[in-house]
């Protein structure tokens, strides 16, 4: 009965151990993937942002700027593509919506952005554009991958329509979460203008005027590093109009603003990141560490079982042969030592 | 061998396990019908 114990405990731990590092390195890599059909909306703020009236074409300072950023996973298309290409991917139609301090239009720039579900690598499968224009990624975009190094990704830039480096600066505490603080900064350069603007302005209408335009921003992401996702995310951004061929003219302010993540998207953002992160956490820390304690501990016993069954026999004189079947022992011949378990 | 038969049987039970639940994968979900925002909601 013992035996049997034994055995039955060795092949549970064996379950155990063998489960730790499967889940870890098989199991984690092809389950934790960004759902094909996620949707997100953000909405951040500029407050006292200098802002261009297009009637006057002159900069105006406004009490607020609001941008609304809402990405929306296109599963139909992700499905498509898999079928083409056999790479699981996402497929993120997004849309930045600026709006002025009465709500009305400033830009308007749709996305669509295609990257590995489970990477976060950008993935060209045809179709990524910036405001209808054809695009290449190279680097991330809104979400980094999960397990986040402390390292330089390259982050796709939506106004230059290009990829740089995005530093790591250092784990910051941000809501009682530890996570990692990345900054960029793209100098000043001539950026296509949105092609919706307010007043039916067109890039036409403003390329007429001589005009051109040029941005410079410093973004900040906080982003956990169990599941990538930023947590908060500001911009001190700035944009001009700039006459083209005549440096000396004074350059128009576009826009002047230091964007930053609504407090109460904040709470949100942070409430959904900590619900996510366990799920992650399950996969990548406790399930594997648990099992690999447990079924370290379940060999323990087993072992402990066998060894205590060993020397009985020893001592009764009993010899077990495979199929469970005993010796008789020789009359007179019963061992003194027989009762009371192992020594 | 009676204790090689177990742990085997262990590996295997681990190795189906982890397959299994990795072959059907998490569920892949559909197309919000929620539209690309606009304007600012009131909250999240």
């Amino acid at each position: 009965m013992r035996r049997r114990a034994s055995l039955i405990l060795l092949g549970v731990a064996v379950f155990l151990a063998a489960l730790a590092p499967l889940l870890r390195w098989y199991a984690f890599p092809r389950l934790a993937k960004v759902p094909a059909g996620s949707y997100q909306t953000a909405v951040l703020e500029a407050k006292d942002a200098t802002l261009v009236d297009y009637a006057r074409m002159e900069p105006r300072t406004v009490p607020k700027v609001t941008l609304v950023q809402t990405l929306k996973g296109n599963a139909e298309e992700a499905r498509k593509i898999r079928r083409e290409t056999g790479r699981d991917v996402v497929v993120w139609d997004t849309l930045t919506h600026m709006n002025g301090p009465d709500g009305a239009m400033i830009s308007r720039i749709p996305e669509r952005y295609v990257f590995d579900a489970h990477s976060q690598q950008p993935v060209h499968a045809g179709g990524e554009h910036v405001d209808g224009t054809p695009v290449r990624r190279d680097g991330i975009e809104y979400k980094w991958p999960f397990l986040v190094e402390k390292r330089d990704y390259r982050y796709f830039d939506m106004q230059t329509r290009t990829s740089a480096p995005i530093h790591y600066r250092g784990t910051r505490s941000f809501r009682g979460l530890d996570v990692y603080y990345f900054e960029q900064t793209i100098p000043w350069t001539s950026v296509p203008l949105p092609k919706r603007m307010p007043l039916g302005v067109t890039p036409e209408t403003v390329r007429q005027l001589g005009l051109e335009r040029w941005y410079t921003t410093r973004r900040m992401f906080w982003i956990d590093p169990v599941t990538g996702a930023p947590v908060n995310g500001e911009e001190v951004h700035r944009e001009e109009l700039r006459w083209t061929g005549h440096p000396e003219k004074k350059p128009i302010t576009a826009f002047a603003g230091h964007v930053k993540m609504r407090a109460d998207y904040v709470d949100s953002t942070v409430a959904l990141v900590t619900s996510q992160r366990r799920l992650v956490l399950l996969l990548t820390s406790w399930l594997p560490w648990g099992s690999a304690g447990l079924g370290g501990a379940l060999a323990a016993l087993a072992l402990f079982l066998e060894a205590r069954t060993r020397p009985r026999r020893a001592f009764t004189g009993q010899k077990t042969h495979y199929g469970g079947k005993t010796e008789r022992q020789a009359p007179g011949k019963r061992a003194a030592w027989s009762r009371g378990g192992s020594p | 061998m009676r204790a090689l038969a177990a742990a085997a049987v262990g590996l295997a039970a681990a190795l189906a396990l982890v397959l299994t639940v990795t072959a059907i994968g998490p569920p892949e979900g559909t197309t919000s019908p929620e539209p690309l925002l606009t304007s600012a909601p009131a909250h999240p």
